[in-house]
């Protein structure tokens, strides 16, 4: 009884570990680039809930724009371009959420006021 | 037993943090005045409205020769135009605001208990327009930036006085723009309180920076860098293009003019120069 139970979990163990370290079909650059994008859409919104969002990620007016021109990089064919300028705006996302969350508590009592 | 007693102890050291940020409107007021006045010992209240041409005096002595001969005049004189003219229904602004231009200014902004928002005085000309089948004007300069201008004027001299109702809704709107102007932001990091509470009369990219004490007395303001921009030399800008050049500087995404997060900022910030005197428009660089 006990052995069979230790020979399963193993088996079951084995099974998963085969499953994990063998690679499905990878990633086209294509699913990276959704991937990534769902990622940063979410991670802007998050952020700009915050008040926290940052100018160069999609503000009209900016020069930078480094999420519509992933977007637009994307579109032209360019993968590697968009997954590397939705990387960037995927980071400044996330900072901004952190900044505006390290800063729920400022007020004048931290100027001395 | 000892658990219990650093768990009420860790809950009162959160409870004291949090009463030194619940501080009244009133209380924040006194001691933003106070800590100006410690850093500039040498102005007088009202000198806080001239901005950083109050902090230099090289730099004043060429303003005071500009306003002499102020380029805003001609603007002032379009938004007085503007207040004069009626609307195609046959009525005019003096219908929402009242016939005497002089009285306007100094109402805004103010809490509206009905809608339970802060009302700017650039929210209302617009709403002015709209209720009288006009079509509003642009939010941050051309027109709304005339007549805006056209009211500071003929306020000049008043004193601001902004109330902040004893209403939790309005208490929430004030602190909600006491935060704003508090939080670090941007990818520069820094909050408006950084250069204008702790850093005024320090210079940044060749720019003086000005105290947030008596920053709003003069807006609509005429800068000259804004009248190069343009193709007619209209220099003039409403407070809330101003919030966003000042976002945009520390790379912090720009909110909309009149958004409610600008409005709540407004009520902070013109509150917290109560007490000094109107003197719009003014001239800056
Ligand atoms: C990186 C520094 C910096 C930050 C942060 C900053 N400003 Fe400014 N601000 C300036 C500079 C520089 C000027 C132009 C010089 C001056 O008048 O202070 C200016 C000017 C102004 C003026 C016009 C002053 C006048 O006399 O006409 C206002 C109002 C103002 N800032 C408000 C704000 C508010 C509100 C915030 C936060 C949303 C803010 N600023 C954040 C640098 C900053």
């Amino acid at each position: 009884m006990m052995k069979k139970t230790i020979i399963s979990v193993g088996l079951a163990l084995l099974i998963a570990g085969c499953s994990a370290s063998q690679p499905e079909k990878p990633m086209s650059l294509k699913e990276q680039y959704e991937a990534a994008l769902a990622r940063t859409q979410a991670a802007v919104e998050k952020a700009a809930s915050m008040e926290g969002e940052w100018r160069d990620i999609r503000w009209k007016k900016s020069k930078k724009r480094y999420l519509p021109k992933a977007i637009e990089a994307a579109k032209a064919g360019d993968y590697e371009k968009a997954l590397k300028l939705l990387s960037i705006a995927e980071f400044q996302a996330e900072m901004g959420y952190k900044q505006a969350m390290a800063e729920k508590n400022a007020g004048p009592h931290l100027y001395g006021l | 037993m000892r658990k219990i007693a650093t768990l009420l102890l860790s809950a009162g050291l959160v409870a004291s943090a949090t009463t030194a940020i619940a501080s009244s409107p009133k209380e924040d007021l006194e001691k933003f005045r106070a800590y100006f006045e410690q850093k500039f010992p040498g102005l007088q209240l009202d000198d806080f409205g001239n901005g950083a041409y109050a902090l230099d005096a090289d730099k004043r002595m060429q303003w005071e020769a500009m306003e002499e001969f102020p380029p805003y005049d001609e603007f002032v004189d379009k938004g007085r135009e503007i207040w004069e003219k009626p609307f195609k229904n046959g009525k005019s602004f003096a219908d929402c605001f009242g016939k005497d231009p002089s009285k306007v200014r100094v109402r805004y902004p103010h809490w509206d208990a009905k809608t339970k928002q802060v009302v700017t005085l650039e929210g209302d000309i617009n709403k002015c327009l709209k209720e009288n089948g006009e079509k509003p004007f642009k939010w941050k300069k051309g027109p709304i930036a005339w007549l805006s201008a056209f009211f500071g004027y003929e306020a000049r001299g008043q004193k601001i006085n902004v109330v902040i109702p004893d209403d939790p809704d309005a208490i929430k709107a004030y602190e909600h723009g006491k935060h704003f102007f508090y939080a670090k932001r941007g990818q520069l990091n820094m909050a408006c309180a950084d250069c204008h509470v702790k850093y005024p009369g320090h210079f940044i990219r060749g720019n003086l920076l000005s105290p947030a004490l008596g920053q709003v007395t003069h807006f609509p303001v005429y800068r000259a860098k804004w009248a190069k921009k343009s193709k007619d030399g209209d220099g003039l800008g409403t407070l809330h293009r101003r919030y966003g050049g000042c976002n945009k500087q520390v790379r912090a995404r720009p909110f909309k003019a009149q958004s409610k997060v600008y409005r709540d900022l407004e009520f902070f910030h013109q509150y917290m120069s109560n007490g000094l005197t109107i003197n719009a428009p003014g001239y800056r660089e």
